[in-house]
C-alpha cells in the first residue's frame, strides 16, 4: 500500500523539480532560425501567419506535410536535417494543439532531406491552393 | 502501581478519544504531498542569478559597450525613457524582431537576445549604436539589422530598440 502511495508521489516530484531540460537545443534551434517572425508562442503577427492553433491542419493532407518542409524558412535554414526535423516535431507538439486530428508521425532526417531540395518558389498562392484543398476535403466527409 | 495503571488508562482513553483509526494514514498522506508540493512554492524560484537561464547582470544599459548590444543597430531605448527590455511610453513592441547571440562576460556564457524594436515615434536620436556583430547581407533576411524591423505593429516608423535575453544560445 505504501509502495502505490509512495511512487505517484516519487513521479510527482521529478516532476515539480523538473531540472532536467534536454528540449533546450531545439527551443534554441527554434529561437534563432524561426522565433523572429513566428514569434516565442508561434502566434505570429501581420503578415506572418499564425502557426498556434492552426499549423497542425496540414497534416490532414501529404502534399500539407511536404509543404511545411519545403516552406523556404525550413528549407534554406541554415539547420542540419536532422535539427530541422527535431524543430518541426517540436512546432507541432507545443503549437498545433487541436488543429490536430489524426495522431501525428514526427518527421524524420531522412524525410526531411529530399523535400527541402525542392523549396517552393511562390509561397502564398501555393498555401492557399493547399488549404483550399484541405477545406474541401473536411467539407465532403 | 495504581497510579501508573490510572495515569496509563487515562492516556490511552484519551487518545483513543481524540484520534481516529485513519488519523495516521491521514497525517502520513499530508506529509507526504505536502512535502512534494515544497519544490512548486515560488521559494524556490526565486534564486535570481543562479538559474541557468538568467544571465549574470553588470554594465551600464545606457551605454553602447553593454553586453546584451552586440549585434544592436539602431537608438538605445535605454536613453529613450524605455529600458533595454521596454519600450518607452506611447510606443508600440514590434513583435517580429530579429534575433541573435551576445556573450555576457560577467558569467561567461552566450545568450539568445531578442532585438524587439519599439515603433510609432519618429527616430529616439539618442544613444545610437551600431555594433554589428553577426549582421547578415540582406539576402538572408532573418539575420539582417538593416531592414527596419517595426513589422506587426500598427505603425511602421522606428523609434529605438531593445535587447531582451530570451534565453541561453548553445555552442555549435
Amino acid at each position: 500500500m505504501a509502495r502505490l502511495i509512495l511512487l505517484p508521489i516519487f513521479f510527482w516530484s521529478a516532476l515539480a523539480l523538473g531540472t532536467v531540460d534536454d528540449s533546450g537545443r531545439v527551443v534554441f534551434d527554434y529561437q534563432m532560425n524561426c522565433q523572429g517572425c513566428h514569434t516565442p508562442d508561434g502566434a505570429g503577427a501581420g503578415s506572418v501567419p499564425a502557426m498556434k492553433g492552426h499549423v497542425g491542419v496540414f497534416l490532414q493532407s501529404q502534399e500539407g506535410r511536404e509543404y511545411l518542409v519545403r516552406v523556404p524558412g525550413s528549407a534554406t535554414s541554415a539547420l542540419s536535417d536532422e535539427r530541422l526535423a527535431a524543430v518541426l516535431n517540436w512546432i507541432m507538439y507545443e503549437f498545433a494543439g487541436d488543429s490536430l486530428q489524426s495522431p501525428f508521425i514526427p518527421y524524420t532526417a531522412s524525410e526531411v532531406a529530399p523535400l527541402r531540395e525542392k523549396p517552393l518558389n511562390e509561397v502564398d498562392a501555393y498555401r492557399e491552393r493547399l488549404l483550399r484543398a484541405i477545406a474541401g476535403a473536411d467539407a465532403r466527409e | 502501581m495504581n497510579f501508573f495503571d490510572k495515569v496509563f488508562e487515562q492516556r490511552s482513553r484519551q487518545l483513543a478519544q481524540r484520534s481516529s483509526r485513519r488519523g495516521l494514514l491521514k497525517g502520513l498522506g499530508a506529509l507526504l504531498v505536502g512535502g512534494a508540493s515544497i519544490p512548486l512554492l515560488p521559494v524556490a524560484r526565486a534564486a535570481g542569478n543562479e538559474s541557468p537561464g538568467r544571465p549574470l547582470e553588470e554594465g551600464d544599459p545606457s551605454s553602447c559597450d553593454y553586453w546584451r548590444y552586440c549585434a544592436i543597430d539602431g537608438f538605445l531605448c535605454d536613453c529613450c525613457g524605455g529600458s533595454a527590455n521596454t519600450c518607452p511610453p506611447g510606443t508600440e513592441m514590434s513583435p517580429v524582431t530579429w534575433i541573435g547571440t551576445c556573450h555576457n562576460p560577467a558569467d561567461g556564457r552566450n545568450y539568445v537576445i531578442s532585438y524587439n524594436d519599439c515603433c510609432g515615434k519618429s527616430s529616439c536620436g539618442a544613444c545610437l549604436c551600431m555594433r554589428d556583430e553577426g549582421d547578415r547581407p540582406v539576402y538572408r533576411p532573418d539575420k539582417t539589422n538593416d531592414i527596419n524591423w517595426c513589422l506587426g505593429t500598427s505603425s511602421a516608423s522606428y523609434h529605438c530598440s531593445t535587447a531582451i535575453v530570451v534565453g541561453v544560445a548553445f555552442d555549435d
